[in-house]
């Protein structure tokens, strides 16, 4: 019988999706045994944005949680990387990927998942390098988009690549729910033929409402893995829930391991979070055409009507989302994913603000065109380059990774050498400022806990409940005040 | 063989807590909640004192207010010569390429047309500004990290040869 696996990422990408990545490792810990014992094959815990905002936002020491979960799931862990820009947006020396690697698999991750932006591969050469050595399987991953130039025959030469590095896994990563059922029963299939003996998985987000359909069509196209969370924090911006794709993969025929009651008592843990924390749930989209035009996630239009508004622009927003398309086009069709959208989004704001197009062209863009970040889908158009004053000899041909200079000689310097590897490389990506919080200690965690004591803290958290009188079954409490 | 279990007591479900406090978030503006739902009862009072708001109405925000009224002046006018530096877009005015680095022009420093005077970042992306003129920098009007408006003047440089 044909086996489907499940990935998790609802302690990832789902709150990175729903939540604006604020789930805290607090909220994690008392489910966590449960997670371990529903039957996914793997759980992804780490991300770009995960990292970032632990460090920025939830003043955690982003390592300790990667420790903490690594020890506490049997399940092997999952971590994803942008390839040489690791957890941020800047290109790192080769030294720092391969310490960075090193350190996560001291730190318990079995699994090491990277991909690029661009899809250029050769920024995952250091990182699939040093992730072997220290003993990980590599998960490559390639991003999904639509252009005239990301042919079914892209993605193929894409797979090529990967496993001429040596990958153990490959994924088609869909980053805004742009996949189709149509697209899939040609993609896919084109895929997993070139995959060989690769095992194909699929990571895709529900935007259009289309993904559980586009999971299905991956099954049987003979995909082995797709990643999705547990229900209240599936659907939206997030991935399909893995209680929908678990039943279409059963229907299918295909043997799965997920376990239904252990999945229900995480949805309703998470469901109650959803509740407690006062954070959305995810809600199931309507499909919009319009996504496949300016492919810009439902979170960037938001966070960009409310820059719009601060200055009081937000009526030209239907003029800007057209001018993305065709900056996008004149950029050789960079996929809309961070930090690529952003560039398009301003770029088409200061064309559509100045009333000219390109007469103000951020350093970021004139750099990404000349290749600076990795090897474009499509050549820049003429009008674009001639604004940007970019010549063909400005453009940068080797691997991006190859002109950074090694850091760890200045870093071991300044740090003295008693710094361990984590905090080098927190020195190595935030200034002191931000890493003075990460110092105070991790609160007491709790690895379990039940509806009646949720409810119950929940209750002593009210500060303007005075009594309150519990009494199901057998069971009867008071509290006052 | 004998069984001390009792019969076995259904739990408390999340399902039972997420409708529980739903409802008595519902009820937020009494002083007295009672609830029976089948085997669960559930009987609260608060305290005698002013209903905190709504967590909703608490998250509704308004845009901070960004502009700096000190430097709100009148528009000031420039002589018709002098080449005006203005700022592409709204955003924050930096004079040098790095903190702590020395600033890109100074006042009295001759320029080019493609010398780089300031960045504006907008949208967090970073805009090399060009002198747009051959002269020397007669004025910069702009303290480093401040926010600027759209078309606001950064610079004026005096045209031609020192």
């Amino acid at each position: 019988m044909k086996r489907f696996d499940f990935v998790d990422v609802t302690l990832r990408d789902a709150h990175q999706c729903l939540w604006s990545t604020r789930m805290t490792t607090a909220m994690m810990t008392p489910i966590l045994g449960e997670i371990d014992r529903a039957g996914y094959a793997y759980i992804n815990i780490l991300g770009g944005a995960v990292f970032d905002v632990c460090v920025r936002y939830l003043h955690e020491n982003p390592w300790e949680r990667v420790r903490l979960l690594c020890e506490r799931l049997k399940t092997p862990c999952d971590a994803l990387t942008r390839g040489q820009s690791l957890y941020t947006f800047e290109l790192f020396p080769d030294d720092i990927v391969a310490l960075n690697a090193q350190l996560l698999a001291r730190l318990g991750v079995k699994v090491f998942t990277v991909y690029d932006a661009l899809n250029d591969n050769r920024n995952l050469e250091s990182s699939i390098k040093a992730g072997r050595e220290a003993g990980m399987e590599i998960n490559g991953w390639m991003t999904y988009t639509l252009s005239p130039v990301h042919t079914d025959a892209y993605y193929v030469e894409r797979t090529k690549e990967l496993l001429a590095l040596g990958v153990d896994f490959l994924c088609v990563k869909d980053p805004t729910g742009l996949l189709t059922p149509e697209r899939g029963a040609t993609l896919f299939p084109a895929v997993v033929q070139a995959a060989g003996k690769i095992p194909v998985q699929l990571h895709s987000h529900c935007q259009s409402g289309l993904a559980p359909r586009v999971y299905e069509a991956a099954m049987k196209s003979g995909f082995r893995f797709g990643y999705t969370a547990s229900e209240p924090l599936a659907n939206g911006a997030s991935l399909p829930a893995t209680e929908e794709v678990n039943e279409i993969a059963c229907r299918l025929g295909f043997e799965t391991s997920m376990d239904r009651e252990i999945l229900k008592t995480i949805a309703g843990y998470f469901r109650w979070l959803c509740i407690r924390e006062e954070k959305p749930c995810g809600q199931v989209a309507q499909y919009d055409p319009a996504l496949y035009e300016h492919q810009i996630p439902g979170g960037m239009i938001s966070n960009l009507r409310y820059q719009l508004e601060t200055m009081k622009l937000a009526h030209r927003l239907p003029e800007i989302l057209q001018e993305v398309a065709r900056v996008r086009q004149d950029l050789g069709y960079p996929i809309v994913v961070s930090p690529f959208a952003q560039y398009m989004v301003t770029q088409a704001t200061l064309n559509v603000v100045q009333g000219e197009r390109y007469k103000t062209i951020p350093d970021e863009v004139r750099k990404y065109a000349m290749g600076y970040y990795g090897r474009l889908a499509a050549r820049p158009s003429d009008e674009f380059l001639e604004r940007a004053k970019i010549r063909p000899d400005d453009m940068v041909s080797e691997r991006p990774g190859e002109h950074i200079e090694a850091w760890i000689p200045r870093l071991r310097a300044e740090l003295g050498a008693s710094a361990g590897d984590g905090d080098l490389l927190l020195a190595a990506f935030y200034d002191r400022t931000l890493l003075e919080p990460l110092k105070q200690a991790a609160p007491a965690y709790r690895f379990r806990t039940t509806p009646l004591h949720e409810l119950v803290s929940w209750l002593g958290t009210r500060r303007d409940i005075e009594y309150a009188h519990i009494r199901f079954a057998g069971t009867e409490m008071t509290f006052s005040a | 063989m004998c069984n001390h279990a009792r019969v076995a007591e259904r739990d408390l479900t999340y399902e039972d807590i997420v409708q529980i406090v739903d409802l008595i978030k519902s009820a937020s503006h009494f002083s007295e909640f009672r609830l029976k739902v089948g085997d669960i009862e559930v009987s609260l009072r608060r305290a005698d004192r002013t209903p905190s708001a709504p967590a909703a109405v608490q998250r509704n925000f308004e845009p901070a207010a960004t502009a700096d009224p000190a430097r709100q002046a009148p528009s000031r006018a420039f002589s018709d010569a002098a080449h005006l530096v203005r700022s592409p877009m709204v955003g924050t005015f930096y004079g040098a390429p790095a903190p702590g680095e020395p600033p890109f022009v100074e006042v009295g420093q001759s320029v080019e047309p493609d010398s780089i005077v300031c960045i504006i970042e907008v949208m967090k992306l970073m805009n090399s500004i060009e002198a747009g003129t051959r002269g020397v920098v007669r004025e910069i009007l702009v303290p480093d990290g401040a926010g600027v408006e759209y078309g606001e003047v950064l610079m004026v440089i005096e045209p031609g040869r020192p």
